[in-house]
Formats: structure tokens, C-alpha cells, sequence
């Protein structure tokens, strides 16, 4: 054992841990801003994405066959191309695509990594969260529907007190896993520079060679939040459970 | 068709600077899904059966291996193979084979999933039969209910394909020379060629995630699939183990899927 703690070499490494680096001045603020600014992408994109796809979900599955087939297209463009083209796409693309006035605000806003970013994410996870809440509704009897309208709703009511409820309910199993998901995949936004925390740890390896101390302490957050999003929805599952063993499938 | 003359390098996306130099673009991406996917299949088999076991010190490091790649960021991971491996394993690694490590490890906790809920899905039923007619425990396992397992796995295996052939992407970002880093570097050399080279990387994976993903819905019609999420992760199916830990006759009967009580 040598004299300080925070200089062991473990095996016959030629790295010298010291662990007071990320928690040093310059550095420490890095991974505040990491962690909001992963929080930020992380709650945004989860309402945004969760919006959309519900819109999306809602479309696939109406009467009129023109706003079906737009909406399995949109699932089937975004799903077969990985989130990260998109990411790239609305950073690199998106902002040369719309009339000059608003692009060059927008190539110069300092945020927008950020902006991309959510765009991206949103508009990938969107499309999964789509088909996993039209499987959801799917799995809602139709006898459903019709107590919806023999009690005198509208078409809008009945989605917002009737079928939406149950959407997400029996969604939530696979919703909560496409959340945890979308959550890891907020680290691809350091490919644009979005200042995340996995941004946050690259640059200060790159600044000081030393990252393996601030990736430790990344890595452990993801798992940290990620498990207890996993918590999360468990505890929610047995909340939002109605027994229903009592009536059988032909009954409902 | 100024956008065709653009595409005139489509060698380079499809194969990279493949005849003078190494493969690369999309080819590589398939490559690298590939070879993941075969690499991680042994401990992903190894780690999703044990996760089956009722014996607590058989069953908890499986299941903290899977949660923790799991909750991990693919992009964690591969800066993990990338940077700090060669501290401790001294350099040597290319990037190809450091990014197909990093997803190889990646894949095995979700194939780990993927086996665990095919064999929960075999009926209890199948092993006593197997047993049954005199053949060992290995063998009934090896004959009787992994065919069967194994069965049934493959259109999610396939699924699981195109996602992580998606993934590959994310290995441009330690310079692997695959269709989003080409698209990228196209792009910047040429910026007149942005639109093309962002089109071309876009097509690129739509088409091999599309005709694969079509290709695992037949399968699913055909083979049937089972449902990854509603099975619960704390289950455990010790008849099917080559080690039951508990004798035959305090098994419960029936076709439960919790442990058993603890003698």
C-alpha cells in the first residue's frame, strides 16, 4: 500500500488512479452539466416522444386508410434507420433544409446540440412507442369500445376516458423498457457535442488522459437511474394492475 | 440528376476503401453484427440458461451481469473496450476488433434474455417425457428441449439482428470506417456532397433493417413468438436444469414458474 489512498496501481498498470479528478474545479462542473444536461434530454424526449408516438399510435390504427398508411410509413422510415442517423440528421442536415432566415439562428444557437438532440431522439423513440401503445390498444376488447359509446362519449372523449387509460396500461411493461432505452440512447447525443455526461467524461479524458476515474463514475449513474427507472415502473405496474381474473376473455 | 452524379463513390459507402485498403461502409456494419452476434451466443446461452437455476449463488451473478450491460449505454461500453482495456491488457487491439468486443459483450446480455424466455416457454411436461423415456438429463436437454428452445428463438434472434446491425453505427464515433463514418466523411470532405452522403447513409440502413425486420415478421408468423416482457425475471424453472437442486419429489406439480420453497 502506498502512502495515499487515491494513488494505488492495481495489477502492473501504467495508469495511476486518482480519483480526485473529476471532483476537482474545472472538471466537476463538467459532470454537473453532464448530468443536467442528460436529465434534460432524458425527461424532454421521453413527454415529446411519448406524445408523438400516441398521436402516431392513434393513426395507425384510424378508419381512413390515407392517415393509416401515413403513419405506418412514418414507423417504418424511423424504425429501420438507427437513432443515431437521426441525431445526425437534425444537427447536420435539418437546419440547411429550412429557409435561411431561421437555419443560421439556429446553426449558431449555443444550445443547439441540445435541441438536435431531442429532436432526434424524440422522432426514433416515437416511432417504437407508436407500434409498442398500438399493441396496447389492440389488446383492449372491443366490448371496450362500444360501453364508450353506448354511454353517449364522443370519439375524442372516448380515447381521453376510455381507451388511452387502458393503452397505457397494458403498455407499460414494454413502454417502460423502451424509456430505459431512450434513456441510454441520450448518450448518442455526444456525438453532436451536446455537453451530457458521457461528452462530459470524453473531454476530460481528452483534456487530462485520465478518464477512466470520471467514466467509472458515468457508468455507475447510467445504472443508477436506469435501475431505478426500472423500480419505477415495476411499483407502477402493481399500483395500475386490476384484477381481472374474474372475467374471461369472451365476457369482456 | 445532379443527385445521381453525386452518388458516383456508392463504392465507398457499400465497401469502404475496401481494394486498397480495409472494409469498410455498410458491408462492415453487417460484418459486425455478424460476428457479434456469433461471438456473444455461447455465454449468452451459458448466462440466460443459469439465469433459470433456483440456486441463488448460480442464479444472482447472471442476473447482475445481464441488468448491469443492460442499464449500461452501448456507447459506455464501447469507450470502456476502447480507451481502458488496453491499460490493462497492454495495447495491440485495433478498433475493428475492440468495437466488436464492446458489442459482442452488449449483445450477450440480451441474448442472455432472449434464451431465458425460450425455454421458459418449453412446457414442463417436455423434460419429464424426455426423462421418461430413459435418456440422461444431458441428453434430454441436448435433444429434447433446447431443439425446441432454440426453435422458437430464432425470429427473435433475427430481430435482434437488425437491432444491433442499427448499433454498429454507434461505433463510428471511435473511428470504425462503417456507413455512418463514411457518410460523415464524405461530407466533410466534400460539402457539396452532404445531401447525397446523408441520403445514401440513410437508404444504407434502411434497406438491409427493413428486408430483415419483414424477413423476421414471416418467421414470427410462421415459428410463432413468445413474449419477452411478461415473463418475470425472478422465475425460475429448476426442471429443466442439468442440476436440480432440489430432489424430484418436492417439486410442485404443476406448471408454476416460481421457485419452489427452500426445502
Amino acid at each position: 500500500m502506498t502512502k495515499n489512498w487515491r494513488r494505488t496501481k492495481i495489477f502492473e498498470l501504467n495508469y495511476e488512479f486518482d480519483w480526485s479528478i473529476p471532483f476537482r474545479e474545472p472538471y466537476l462542473g463538467m459532470m454537473i452539466t453532464g448530468v443536467k444536461v442528460t436529465i434534460i434530454l432524458l425527461v424532454s424526449t421521453s413527454i415529446t416522444s411519448l406524445l408523438l408516438g400516441t398521436a402516431i399510435s392513434i393513426m395507425r390504427i384510424s378508419r381512413i386508410k390515407i392517415v393509416r398508411m401515413l403513419g405506418t410509413l412514418y414507423v417504418e422510415i424511423f424504425r429501420n434507420v438507427p437513432g443515431l442517423f437521426w441525431i445526425l440528421f437534425f444537427y447536420f442536415i435539418f437546419p440547411e433544409l429550412l429557409p435561411s432566415w431561421i437555419g443560421d439562428k439556429l446553426n449558431t444557437y449555443t444550445y443547439y446540440p441540445v435541441v438536435a438532440g431531442i429532436l432526434g431522439l424524440t422522432v426514433d423513440n416515437a416511432s417504437y412507442v407508436s407500434d409498442i401503445l398500438r399493441s396496447g390498444r389492440l389488446a383492449i376488447p372491443h366490448g371496450q369500445r362500444e360501453a364508450a359509446i353506448s354511454t353517449g362519449l364522443g370519439r375524442v372523449q372516448q380515447y381521453f376516458h376510455v381507451l388511452l387509460p387502458q393503452m397505457y396500461r397494458a403498455a407499460l411493461p414494454p413502454l417502460g423498457t423502451r424509456m430505459v432505452h431512450n434513456f441510454k440512447n441520450t448518450s448518442l447525443c455526444m456525438a453532436i457535442t451536446a455537453p451530457e455526461l458521457t461528452w462530459a467524461t470524453q473531454n476530460i479524458e481528452s483534456l487530462t488522459f485520465r478518464g477512466i476515474e470520471a467514466t467509472t463514475i458515468a457508468t455507475l449513474f447510467y445504472i443508477a437511474l436506469a435501475s431505478a427507472m426500472i423500480a419505477v415502473i415495476i411499483i407502477l405496474e402493481k399500483v395500475l394492475k386490476i384484477d381481472v381474473s374474474g372475467i374471461s376473455a369472451s365476457e369482456a | 440528376m445532379q443527385l445521381l452524379d453525386q452518388l458516383a463513390n456508392w463504392n465507398f459507402y457499400l465497401f469502404g476503401p475496401f481494394p486498397r485498403g480495409e472494409m469498410g461502409g455498410l458491408f462492415l456494419n453487417i460484418i459486425m453484427a455478424f460476428l457479434a452476434i456469433v461471438f456473444s451466443f455461447v455465454v449468452g446461452a451459458i448466462v440466460g440458461y443459469s439465469r433459470l437455476s433456483c440456486r441463488m449463488y448460480v442464479k444472482f451473478p447472471c442476473f447482475a451481469y445481464v441488468e448491469l450491460i443492460r442499464s449500461t449505454p452501448l456507447i459506455m461500453l464501447i469507450f470502456w473496450f476502447y480507451f481502458f482495456l488496453p491499460y490493462i491488457f497492454g495495447s495491440g487491439i485495433t478498433i475493428f476488433w475492440s468495437a466488436v468486443i464492446a458489442l459482442s459483450v452488449y449483445a450477450s446480455a440480451y441474448e442472455a434474455e432472449i434464451v431465458r424466455a425460450g425455454v421458459m416457454a418449453i412446457p414442463k411436461g417436455q423434460m419429464e417425457a424426455a426423462l421418461s423415456t430413459g435418456m440422461s438429463r444431458y441428453q434430454s436437454m441436448r435433444h429434447v428441449i433446447l431443439p425446441q428452445a432454440f426453435r422458437i428463438m430464432v425470429p427473435s434472434f433475427v430481430s435482434f439482428f437488425v437491432s444491433l446491425f442499427k448499433d454498429t453505427s454507434v461505433t463510428y464515433i471511435i473511428g470504425v470506417i462503417e456507413l455512418t463514418q463514411a457518410g460523415i466523411i464524405i461530407s466533410q470532405r466534400q460539402p457539396d456532397k452532404m445531401y447525397a452522403a446523408y441520403i445514401s447513409m440513410g437508404i444504407g440502413f434502411w434497406l438491409v433493417s427493413f428486408s430483415m425486420s419483414h424477413f423476421a415478421r414471416r418467421l414470427e408468423k410462421k415459428i410463432g413468438v413468445f413474449d419477452l416482457e411478461s415473463i418475470r425475471p425472478d422465475a425460475c424453472r429448476d426442471d429443466f436444469m442439468l442440476l436440480p437442486a432440489h430432489k424430484k419429489d418436492k417439486t410442485p406439480d404443476t406448471l408454476s414458474t416460481s421457485c419452489p420453497p427452500q426445502s
